[in-house]
């Protein structure tokens, strides 16, 4: 029981950071790697600000940075080798994930950081112990997606990115702003990837290796949702974050992470069109 | 500092990098298979080695067999489990290829990190057979391992030319660029896909891995991460996918260039900050050179093309350009 409470809470947490990731890879179509960094410098700049300014303003403020500097980055890196397919976006931000790296170590240490955030003592509830923080962190985690969930499909905006995300060159021909979409799904995107930082951050510890020690669990449930639906997404992630923390029941707890990638592979290789996805995807052109 | 020991293993890493990134080459630029793996492999095949040839009395027991067998059997194990990673996932296309290897090289950390008894854990295996280690004084050790690895580097380079010139090659590149009409032509695709993935294994087993283990002189799970992926990616990105030494040239100077900041005398506070330059310089370097040159430094338009007067319009592109010239 405590390690599916433990696991809706990985679960969700890899939801936010996912949702975002899976949303760029919708519209932009490729794999995002640098969306790992994105986490880590939101849970660094996070630390920081909340800091000096409270828990709450300093998050909502290192979002907004995070937000716009993905936004710049999407522009100024990404837009003008579009042209060029998957494959050099992909490797452009395998280029862009190393800098912020290096800029992280240069800038933060090496050493690590926790946020001065205390998450209470943990209450039995029945069978189960939790601390208040964890249900706030579910809860944030809950509402996040709940209100993309809303964006997307009960406002103009939110079609708009379908649009964009389904057939690009229809939306610009019927009149969609397609610039002023993608770059608010690039900002969108690393917003979400801020808030899953601080929130990947408050439970735990952060280091400069956040982000590359995220980036395939999102690549795993990335890919185990599908393209098309951010519900498939979400419902992904929670599976692995379930089966990870649940396996710790039956093996070694050392193994949750080759338990993800290995469900990654065998989901793969039997059914490539992710576990719920009903359209088969479209094969991305190498 | 800059002595020359210090450049002549600077330069022997460089020529680790640069073979791998020959051996990418013809899985990933010639075959089309986007390998993120690899760092797996050469995992695979420092830790067989290590294990093979180490001492039996160690603290991580090995069998203690000779240098050479240790090498023969490593590229023997590195080749059959790339054999059993690509015979699922190469059927997989694109991005999901891509996946797939990127969580194979990872798991294959995590089983090294894990399986304490047999590896080492974290702590690693840190007593290493060097060959001929025992003719040389120690400080003359730098440059026979250069030579070691300018023999090894010389072997990979010939065989990946073997591969370029044979029909073999041609099928590979074939099958990239056009599938259906490589098996339109009679040609067994998958198993040239297949039978090159377990060969590049094969060949990293071999000598890539052996060599990287003599320079590293320790292994530790930490040093096949995805950086070493990355690091093999950005000098075949540099030196050109699809040429034949592009591969080499541009491993070299990215070794070499980030090895000489180190060279820098700074006081121990700034120590992270040049730490950082390396990741800095790779991706600065994969970022600009998507840009500008996509094609790297040597491309693969100028390994493959004949030598001609002039170099030959694309068919399609400008028909009044190809009347004139005929």
């Amino acid at each position: 029981m405590q390690n599916i409470v433990f696991g809706l809470i990985t679960g969700s947490l890899l939801a936010v950071a996912t949702a975002g990731f899976a949303l760029l890879r919708n519209t932009e179509r490729f794999l995002h790697i640098a969306h790992g960094q994105f986490i880590a410098l939101g849970a660094f700049l996070g630390v920081v600000l909340t800091a000096q300014v409270g828990l709450l303003l300093g998050a909502l403020v290192t979002i907004a940075v995070v937000a716009g500097l993905g936004a710049l980055c999407g522009a100024v890196l990404f837009d003008p080798v579009k042209a060029q397919g998957g494959n050099v976006l992909l490797f452009t931000s395998i280029g862009l994930a190393w800098v912020i790296y290096a800029l992280l170590i240069a800038g933060f240490g090496t050493q690590v950081r926790i946020f001065e955030v205390s998450l209470g003592r943990g209450r039995d509830l029945g069978p189960i112990s939790v601390a208040p923080g964890e249900l706030v962190i579910l809860a944030v985690a809950a509402l996040v997606i709940l209100g993309l969930w809303l964006l997307l499909n009960r406002t103009g905006l939110g079609r708009s990115i379908r649009a964009v995300a389904s057939n690009r060159e229809l939306a610009q021909v019927r009149g969609v702003p397609v610039v002023m979409v993608t770059r608010v799904v690039w900002a969108l995107s690393s917003g979400l990837a801020a808030l899953a930082g601080i929130l990947l951050g408050i439970l735990g510890t952060v280091t400069t290796e956040l982000g590359w020690s995220n980036i395939l669990l999102v690549l795993a449930a990335a890919v185990l949702g599908g393209t098309g639906n951010i519900l498939g997404v979400i419902a992904a992630s929670l599976v692995l974050g379930v089966v990870m923390d649940a396996s710790a029941l039956v093996i070694d707890t050392a193994y949750r992470p080759v338990v993800a990638f290995v469900i990654l592979i065998v989901v793969l290789v039997l059914r490539p069109e992710g576990l719920f996805s009903v359209a088969r995807r479209r094969e991305m052109v190498a | 500092m800059s002595s020359l020991p210090f450049w002549a293993t600077v330069l022997t890493f460089a020529l680790v990098i640069g073979m791998a990134a020959l051996l990418l080459n013809v899985e990933a630029g010639w075959g089309g298979m986007w390998d993120l793996g690899i760092a797996g492999q050469v995992a695979v095949g420092a830790y067989a080695y290590a294990l093979l040839s180490g001492a039996p009395d160690a603290t991580v027991p090995g069998l203690g067999l000779p240098f050479w067998a240790g090498m023969l059997g490593a590229g023997a194990i590195t080749a059959l489990v790339a054999l059993l990673i690509g015979w699922p996932t190469l059927r997989l296309r694109g991005e999901y290829f891509l996946i797939t290897t990127f969580a194979f090289a990872e798991i294959i950390r995590q089983v090294i990190v894990i399986q304490r008894g047999l590896t080492g854990g974290t702590f690693g295996i840190t007593r290493i057979q060097r060959p001929l280690a025992e003719y040389f004084v120690p400080s003359a050790y730098p440059f026979v391992l250069l030579g070691l690895a300018a023999v090894a580097t010389a072997l990979v380079y010939l065989i990946c030319h073997r591969v370029s010139s044979s029909t073999y090659g041609l099928t590979l590149r074939a099958a990239r660029d056009n599938e259906p009409l490589a098996r339109s032509m009679g040609k067994a695709v998958d198993r040239v896909r297949i039978a090159t993935y377990s060969f590049v294994g094969g060949v990293i087993g071999l000598l890539v891995a052996p060599v990287y283990v003599w320079f590293l002189g320790a292994l530790v799970p930490s040093t096949f991460s995805s950086h070493l992926t990355f690091l093999i990616w950005t000098g075949l990105v540099i030196g050109g996918i699809g040429s034949r030494v592009g591969g080499l040239i541009g491993a070299t100077v990215l070794v070499v260039v980030s090895e000489a900041v180190r060279l820098i005398d700074v006081d121990p506070e700034h120590a992270s900050r040049l730490a950082a330059f390396q990741p800095f310089l790779v991706g600065v370097l994969l970022i600009v050179l998507l840009r500008w040159r996509p094609a790297g430094l040597l491309s693969e338009r100028g390994a493959f093309d004949r030598p001609a007067p002039s170099p030959r319009p694309r068919a399609s592109a400008d028909p009044a350009r190809e009347a004139v010239s005929a």
